[in-house]
Order: C-alpha cells, then sequence, then structure tokens
C-alpha cells in the first residue's frame, strides 16, 4: 500500500455544550469545517469531494437535514454524499471518505456534521422508531433500555458489578476534565455515580451520556497529494465495518451467534480492521483507543472487542486496577468518551479526530505520552452496526 | 442580542404492511391467546417473534411452531424515569425465550413490586422462570400478553 | 477515470412497482437483494460489502439501514447507508469496489408508500429556520422550477408535452398491462397531471464486482462503469438558478472526463435520464450536452430521442411511467446497466455498447448525478 496510503491532514472540534442558541444547525457544521480548513491549512477550492455525517433526521427536526449543511460544506457543484449508520455514522463518514480517496478518484476529501440533540424533546420517542413498527415499538424500548440489558446480561455472564460501572464514569469524568472540547467536565466519585438516580436499572444518571450540540469535520488526502504539497498527516492503515442482527432477542436465547452483552459485530470490525493494518497482538501494539461508549457498561464489552483484554472478567480486573486511564497500560477514552460528550451524528467522528490527535502528538492535556499507534470505533443502530479504524503517526 | 426559538411538531402518520408471517402471528395471538415461532429449516431454529426468512441463513423460514407459554428470562431492565410518549414509570419490561423457541421475545413483566430496584432486580434475574399471561380482550398486538413469574 | 480498479455492473433487480401489499418492507428489500443475487449468479457468500439508501420520513424508520440490514445480507457483513440518494448507494458501492480492498458490493434501495401523505413527508425537508412554513413538497420544487424553464425558454411547455407522451408510449410497452398513466394528487402550476405520475412502491439492487472477480467466475453480461459523476446545488432555492442545471453540468464533466467522452451525443446507444417531470429531462438534455435549449422542442417533435430516434431515451418508460420516488435514481442507473448486459426485458434495443444514465433527485433536482456504463472495460 505504500505510496497509496490515505491520510488525515486537518481536524475540527466544537466545544461541546448541551445547547448552541447561538447558532443554527448549518453553523454549527461550519464550526467544525472551518476550524477542520484551518488545520489542515487548505482553501476550499482543494476540497474536491464531501462526505456528510448525519445519524437520524428526526433528531435534529429536519427531513433529509444534510441538504440544508450543503453550503456548510462547500457542496455547491462538488461531489457529496451522506452516510447514516446510526450513532456509527461518524466513523463511518471518515471511512466513506477514506474510500473516496483509496478509490483512485479523489486526492482531498472532507467529512463533517453537527448534532443539536439539546433540541430534540423527544429523543427516546425518535429512537424507539429505530425498531420494527409492529414487534418491538409497542415496547418501551428505547437506547437506554436496550443498554440496561446489555449491562444485564454482561453482569450475568461476567459479574460486572454496579460499582465497576461508576468506575468508567469515574475515569471518563477525569479525562474530561483535562479536555477543554467535552461538554460533561465535573470530576465525580464512585459514590456520586451509585446515588445518582436510577434511569433504567442497572444504569443510572451519571452512567449516561449527555446530549450534545456541537461539529466536527475531518480533511482526508491522498499520500501522493500529502508528498507533493508538504503536508504533516497521519495515517489511517485499518478501517471496517460489521454488523449483527437487527432483532435484539435473537442476541439471546440458545446460542445465539452475536450475543448482547458482548458487542460480537465490534469485535468482527476490529478484525478487519486490524488485519488491514497488520495488527496480530493488540494489547502490545495499540497504545491509546477512543471506543464509542454511551453508556458506563458498554465500555467493559468495547474493550473485549477491541481485544485489549484477554477476557471479559480481565478487562473488570484491569479497570479496577486502573490499566485503562492516562497514565494506564493502554488509554481507553483519554478525551472522556462518549460518556461524557454525545453530538450523535459526530460522536463517532470525534473518535477518530482523538485518535488522530493522540498519535499526532497534539491532544493536549489529554495527551497519551508517546503514542503512535491507536484505534477508534463507532456503534449504531440498537447495537448492531460497528465501524472501526487504526490510525498510526 | 435576543436569541428566538420556534417549536416544531412532527407528526406523520404510517400504515406498515405487515406481511403474511406477522399477520399469522398476531392473528393467532388474537383468536386462540397463542404464540407461534417459525423455523429455519436450514439451522432448525425456531424463530420468535416469527420472520419470514432467517437474517443468518436469508433462506425463507418454513413451518410453524407453537412455543410458550412458559419461558425463561433473557433480559430485563426497571425503567424509573419518565420519557416523552412512554408509559409513567415504574415499569419493567425485557426478552423472554419461551419454551420451544431459540430466541427471545420483548414483553412487560407485570406483578412485580418495583418500589426497590435491588430486590426487583434480584426477583428478575436473568434464567427466572416465567409464563405468557394474555389479555381478555385481545386485538392481535404485542400488548395482549406479559409475562408473569411462574 | 482513476480508479484503481474499474466496477462492473454483474446483476441487477429492478422493480419498479410491487403491488399488492402482501409483503412487510422487510420482505420487500429481501426479495429484491435475492433477485439481484440470481441475477447475477452469486449467493450472500460472494458479497464483501452492502450499500443501502432509503429515505426514513418515507419509510417511517428512524434509522432505515437497520431494518434493511438482515434481509439485504448485513448480518456479519460491512454494511454502510446513504440517506441522501439511492444513486450515491451505487457510488459508494462503486468506490468501495474500485479500492480493491472489496470483491463485490450489493447496492439497493427502496421507496415505499406506507406514509398517510408523501408530500407531508418531503415538506419535513424544509428547514425550520426559513421554509417549513411554506407549502414547499417535491412537487412544488419541480413546479417552481419548470415555471423558471418556461420563463426563459417559451416553447418548453411545447416540449414538455412532446417529452411526457414519448416516456408514457415507452412505458406503454415496456409494460404490458399500464399502470395509471397520470397523478390522481394535486397539480402544481405549469405541472399538469400528464406531467407528472403518482407515487408507487418500488425497489432496486445491482451488484457490483472486480474485473478480477468478473474473471474469476467468467461472468459475462457486465455493463462497465467507464465514468461517473455526482454534485449537489446549494442548500436553498433562493439561491439558485432554476432554470439551469450546473449541478448536473460539473457532474458529466466528472463522467465524461472519466470516460473520455467528448461528443455525447453520438457517444451513447441509449440514456435513462430522470423524469420526475418533464423539464427535468429536458433540463438534463442541455446539462449533458445532448440538447442545447433552443433546440428541445425541435428535437421533442422530430422524435430524436423516442424509440428509433438517434438517441432514445426512457425506453423503459422513466419516471412518467413508475414512479417509486426515493430509488427512481438506481433505476435508471440499472436500466442502462441492463440494456448493456442484454437484460432489459420488453424494452431491450438492439446492440447497446455504451450508455447515459442520469439521476436527479431532491428538492428539484439538488442531487444530480451522471453515469456511464459500457459493454468495453475501458472507454
Amino acid at each position: 500500500m505504500s505510496g497509496n496510503r490515505v491520510g488525515i491532514i486537518g481536524i475540527g472540534q466544537s466545544e461541546f455544550r448541551s445547547r448552541r442558541d447561538d447558532a443554527s444547525y448549518p453553523d454549527l457544521v461550519r464550526e467544525g469545517v472551518v476550524r477542520a480548513m484551518e488545520d489542515a491549512k487548505l482553501d476550499f477550492d482543494a476540497i474536491q469531494a464531501v462526505v456528510y455525517s448525519l445519524s437520524p433526521d428526526a433528531m435534529i427536526g429536519i427531513g433529509n437535514a444534510e441538504r440544508l449543511g450543503i453550503d456548510a460544506v462547500g457542496g455547491r457543484n462538488k461531489p457529496f454524499l451522506r452516510i447514516n449508520n446510526g450513532g456509527a455514522t461518524g466513523i463511518s463518514s471518515a471511512v466513506a471518505a477514506y474510500y473516496h480517496i483509496a478509490s483512485g478518484m479523489f486526492d482531498v476529501v472532507l467529512t463533517a456534521g453537527a448534532d443539536k440533540i439539546g433540541e430534540c424533546g423527544d429523543s427516546q420517542t425518535v429512537l424507539n422508531k429505530i425498531w420494527d413498527p409492529s414487534y418491538e415499538r409497542p415496547l418501551p424500548l428505547g437506547t437506554i433500555n436496550m443498554l440496561a440489558m446489555s449491562a444485564v446480561r454482561y453482569m450475568d455472564r461476567y459479574g460486572m458489578t454496579e460499582e465497576d460501572m461508576a468506575r468508567v464514569t469515574v475515569k471518563n469524568r477525569h479525562h474530561a476534565s483535562l479536555n477543554p472540547k467535552a461538554h460533561l467536565r465535573k470530576e465525580v466519585t464512585i459514590e456520586d455515580v451509585l446515588a445518582s438516580r436510577i434511569i433504567s436499572w442497572p444504569i443510572k444518571l451519571l452512567d449516561c451520556c449527555p446530549q450534545s450540540s456541537g461539529g466536527a469535520a475531518l480533511v482526508l488526502a491522498s499520500e501522493r497529494f500529502i508528498k507533493d504539497n508538504k503536508l504533516d498527516a497521519v495515517w489511517i492503515t485499518g478501517v471496517g465495518h460489521a454488523a449483527e442482527t437487527y432483532w435484539m432477542g435473537d442476541r439471546m436465547g440458545n446460542n445465539p451467534t452475536a450475543e448482547h452483552a458482548d458487542a460480537y459485530a465490534l469485535g468482527r470490525s476490529f478484525e478487519k480492521s486490524y488485519r488491514m493494518a497488520g495488527i496480530t497482538d493488540p494489547m502490545k501494539q495499540i497504545q491509546v483507543a477512543e471506543l464509542y461508549a454511551p453508556f458506563s457498561s458498554t465500555e467493559y464489552h468495547s474493550i473485549d472487542a477491541a481485544r485489549l483484554s484477554p477476557s471479559p472478567q480481565e478487562t473488570i480486573q484491569r479497570l479496577r486496577d486502573g490499566e485503562y486511564q492516562i497514565g494506564g497500560r493502554i488509554p481507553v477514552n483519554p478525551s472522556g468518551g462518549t460518556l461524557c460528550t454525545n453530538a450523535i451524528a459526530v460522536t463517532a467522528m470525534a473518535r477518530v479526530a482523538e485518535i488522530a490527535l493522540q498519535v499526532w502528538g497534539r491532544a493536549g492535556a489529554h495527551q497519551v505520552k508517546g503514542a503512535k499507534l491507536g484505534v477508534a470505533s463507532g456503534n449504531g443502530g440498537d447495537h448492531q452496526i460497528f465501524g472501526t479504524m487504526v490510525i498510526e503517526a | 442580542m435576543e436569541l428566538m426559538e420556534r417549536q416544531e411538531t412532527w407528526s406523520i402518520t404510517y400504515n406498515h404492511a405487515l406481511g403474511e408471517t406477522a399477520s399469522y402471528f398476531y392473528a393467532k395471538i388474537r383468536d386462540e391467546g397463542a404464540i407461534y415461532g417459525k423455523r429455519c429449516a436450514k439451522t432448525n431454529r425456531v424463530l420468535v417473534p416469527p420472520r419470514s426468512f432467517s437474517d443468518e441463513t436469508l433462506l425463507p423460514t418454513t413451518d410453524w411452531v407453537k412455543v410458550g407459554p412458559g419461558g425463561r428470562i433473557e433480559a430485563f431492565t426497571i425503567v424509573y424515569e419518565k420519557f416523552n410518549n412512554l408509559p409513567d414509570p415504574p415499569y419493567a419490561f425485557g426478552y423472554v425465550l419461551l419454551d420451544g423457541a431459540d430466541t427471545a421475545l420483548g414483553g412487560y413483566f407485570k406483578g412485580i413490586d418495583l418500589k426497590d430496584p435491588a430486590a426487583a432486580a434480584a426477583k428478575l434475574k436473568v434464567g427466572t422462570r416465567v409464563k405468557a399471561k394474555f389479555a381478555e380482550k385481545r386485538t392481535g398486538a404485542m400488548l395482549d400478553f406479559w409475562f408473569e413469574l411462574a | 477515470m482513476g480508479l484503481r480498479n474499474q466496477p462492473g455492473v454483474i446483476g441487477c433487480a429492478i422493480r419498479p412497482v410491487i403491488a399488492p401489499r402482501d409483503r412487510s418492507l422487510e420482505e420487500v428489500i429481501y426479495d429484491t437483494a435475492q433477485l439481484a443475487l440470481t441475477d447475477a449468479g452469486l449467493t450472500i457468500e460472494d458479497i464483501d460489502g452492502i450499500v443501502v439508501a432509503a429515505n426514513d420520513q418515507f419509510d417511517g424508520r428512524s434509522i432505515s439501514v437497520m431494518m434493511a440490514s438482515g434481509p439485504t445480507g448485513g448480518v456479519d457483513r460491512d454494511i454502510m447507508s446513504t440517506p441522501s440518494a439511492s444513486e450515491h448507494a451505487f457510488v459508494l458501492g462503486a468506490l468501495r469496489v474500485a479500492t480493491g480492498q472489496f470483491r463485490t458490493q450489493l447496492v439497493v434501495s427502496w421507496s415505499p408508500t406506507e406514509v398517510s401523505s408523501m408530500p407531508e413527508a418531503q415538506r419535513l425537508g424544509a428547514d425550520p429556520y426559513f421554509h417549513r412554513a411554506l407549502p414547499l413538497d417535491e412537487l412544488s420544487a419541480h413546479a417552481l422550477q419548470a415555471s423558471a424553464v418556461e420563463q426563459v425558454q417559451p416553447d418548453a411547455r411545447t416540449a414538455a408535452e412532446a417529452v411526457a407522451a414519448k416516456n408514457r408510449s415507452h412505458g406503454q410497452q415496456a409494460w404490458p398491462q399500464p399502470p395509471v398513466t397520470a397523478a390522481a394528487g394535486p397539480m402544481r402550476w405549469p405541472v399538469t397531471p400528464a406531467m407528472t405520475s403518482a407515487p408507487v412502491t418500488g425497489s432496486v439492487a445491482m451488484v457490483l464486482a472486480t474485473p478480477d472477480f468478473v474473471q474469476q467466475r467468467s461472468l459475462r453480461d457486465v455493463a462497465w462503469i467507464q465514468g461517473m459523476g455526482w454534485a449537489t446545488e446549494p442548500s436553498f432555492l433562493g439561491d439558485r438558478d432554476l432554470a439551469t442545471a450546473p449541478a448536473l453540468v460539473a457532474a458529466a464533466k466528472q463522467a465524461y472526463d472519466g470516460a473520455g467522452i467528448t461528443d455525447p451525443i453520438s457517444a451513447f446507444d441509449l440514456a435513462e435520464l430522470t423524469d420526475a417531470t418533464p423539464y427535468t429531462e429536458l433540463l438534463a438534455y442541455e446539462a449533458l450536452s445532448l440538447c442545447p435549449r433552443d433546440q428541445w422542442a425541435a428535437r421533442a417533435a422530430d422524435g430524436s430521442f423516442a424509440q428509433g430516434g438517434k438517441l432514445p431515451v426512457n425506453l423503459s418508460g422513466g419516471v412518467l411511467t413508475w414512479n417509486p420516488v426515493f430509488c427512481t435514481g438506481m433505476i435508471r442507473i440499472a436500466e442502462v446497466a441492463n440494456q448493456i448486459r442484454g437484460r432489459a426485458g420488453r424494452h431491450q434495443a438492439a446492440n447497446v455498447r455504451r450508455g447515459l444514465a442520469h439521476a436527479g433527485s431532491g428538492f428539484a433536482m439538488q442531487y444530480q448525478s451522471a453515469i456511464v456504463l459500457g459493454k468495453e472495460a475501458r472507454a
């Protein structure tokens, strides 16, 4: 692949907040784009194609809201398309931008998006409508309830406790306190988490991500363009996607292929990315990870799927031992992660952006010292569609 | 400066075709108070709720299999938070592997005191035996049945 | 055209109308995907990746790809979705094949009619900041475009009526039991019932493959992508000159440059152009350099674009015959592919070596794509 690599040359992210009443939806998209373009030190004319990152329309309250963002990304008369893989959308968009370049057709591609979840009064209602109209929507399903059931199974199978869940929040809030772009930056204790009100047992308020508003963008370029223009870059060396069954009840019962406690297809997606990047021993080779985990409990099976631990029981123990915090063996979510910031359309793009910054050595106060190789992931649908990426300096 | 807001509501109606498979399933619930699954001939797995094809083999499912009413809890949650357009909390629901089925079916758990979360969670733990109960008046819908501890 | 591996179309299933409603949407998608695999002579095991496209507001689902993953074979496979347009799923599938990281792609799109009011669903696509209060659905946008075209080209109406008649005539040959021939719904001036057709449920699936895969499997009946372009109009209708189609000019340039085409009118044996109204077909003639606007009326009258003419356009009958709204774009591409593959059915033309597909979608053709397909691997 040498000479045909694809690099990240520009990164832009908002400071994510609950509300951004000063900015319309396209204004927020523009915020990420302008920052990424400044970071790439390129004019808009250099952008040859755009991949637009947007998950459910209903969350933003505008049908095909990507059309409203065309101007914000400078898409006029340019190749432009939108990706929606649910929560994975941000990383799926980055991967789609990667394919634009890896196809040989383009040298410089922008991917961008934004979300204003804080403006949606009924996000769990919108998310109930991701399920089958007759079989599942009559049930009070939402993403919180869905993942509460995953946590229940993870507890049952591997011995995770409510304290173990709280430990993830404590770790990630500490990380977020070091990251000015993160939304929830207040440090909390295990006791705080356990004392917070129960939302959907065993998930409590402080086990949950916030609803965030903000934008993000990435500029990707071909190795040829990067070298010809003497640009600085980090390299995308592995990409992958995999899906598992839509039917949550099929992830339980007798010998399911994809167990709902785990993240089966996330593991399959990581396998693809690792194979492509030549990673054979993830625990030794990976120095930092940003794994999409909107609830504390889900960080456990994400670490398992990324093979950053030998077993789920060991993941629980290693998290207790501080091995996944900054300064530990493999820091996971040094930015604070999805648990501290969730602007759905770009949440998984932020995972990519953060890993790019880490291996670039530009992450600031939450920098993982000496990180040269990192991984990012995104989860979409009803914990169903997963995207992964390996990024190297 | 003054920052304004504008409230917008989406309200659209859909009439989703259920197809023969789901229609049969609901007719059986309405008319017989019974739950049926459909078998994938290749894997022999009984899919509940029934699907006309298996998403693993991509083959059409073949024969109907009556399942339940007994079963075991596969997953549950107890909701204590009010969400718009969902019932008033607390309520418990989850997935049950009905006897004779290979996949789990969603439904409410009723008849359990939910005041003490830890005690309620212990009663509903994975593996607990339950039984499907049917409403007297049934319309052919998922909420025509629920689960109670066996 | 700069692609590392030239993608070829090796299978198609075109279902521009699906009735009666005895299958759920998920089952419709399953049927369509299976038909495309059968047409390609493959099974799902041969598929390395999937791209789907649908409109959540038409489907009544918040994230349509979720429901579609199972029926398209997404379980344990790489699946993505492009809800911006059906043709974008084709484009992304082609790019993925071109990387050489996939042998094959299955691309699928659909458009149901389960929503009680399609215009109401479309109106949600108007932004809440400036346009939601207006009665802006797709037909209104088409009507605004049609009146803008008539303003600058007064005889466009005569040409539009002739184009509508041509496509309906083609449609009657392609579809022996012709459908309802005109929309029953309300019209928007200057678009008349004869210039549109009512939304129907439809779906389409295509299988794409690398040259290596085509060779290994000794596949025949391949339609190779010789050139591909797609581009976008700005966000607001008010920022556009609706009497022109600059994004399609840009898309055509990409596609023609890729295919090495310098004289489009003589380069193709046929074309399928999006005729949401006949005005969109006319605008496409010009933007694709097939016919300048001052010759629209003359060429429409002399049958240049009719069956047997210099460049037959929409032998399938086009959108004016069947209008599964969201997936009409990918259907145009699949129709051209099948003409080249000799599998177009009743409307198959003789000796098709190269064809042009145009997909236009969104408000007044906001998304524009041009695809050049040919029997030869290289243009």
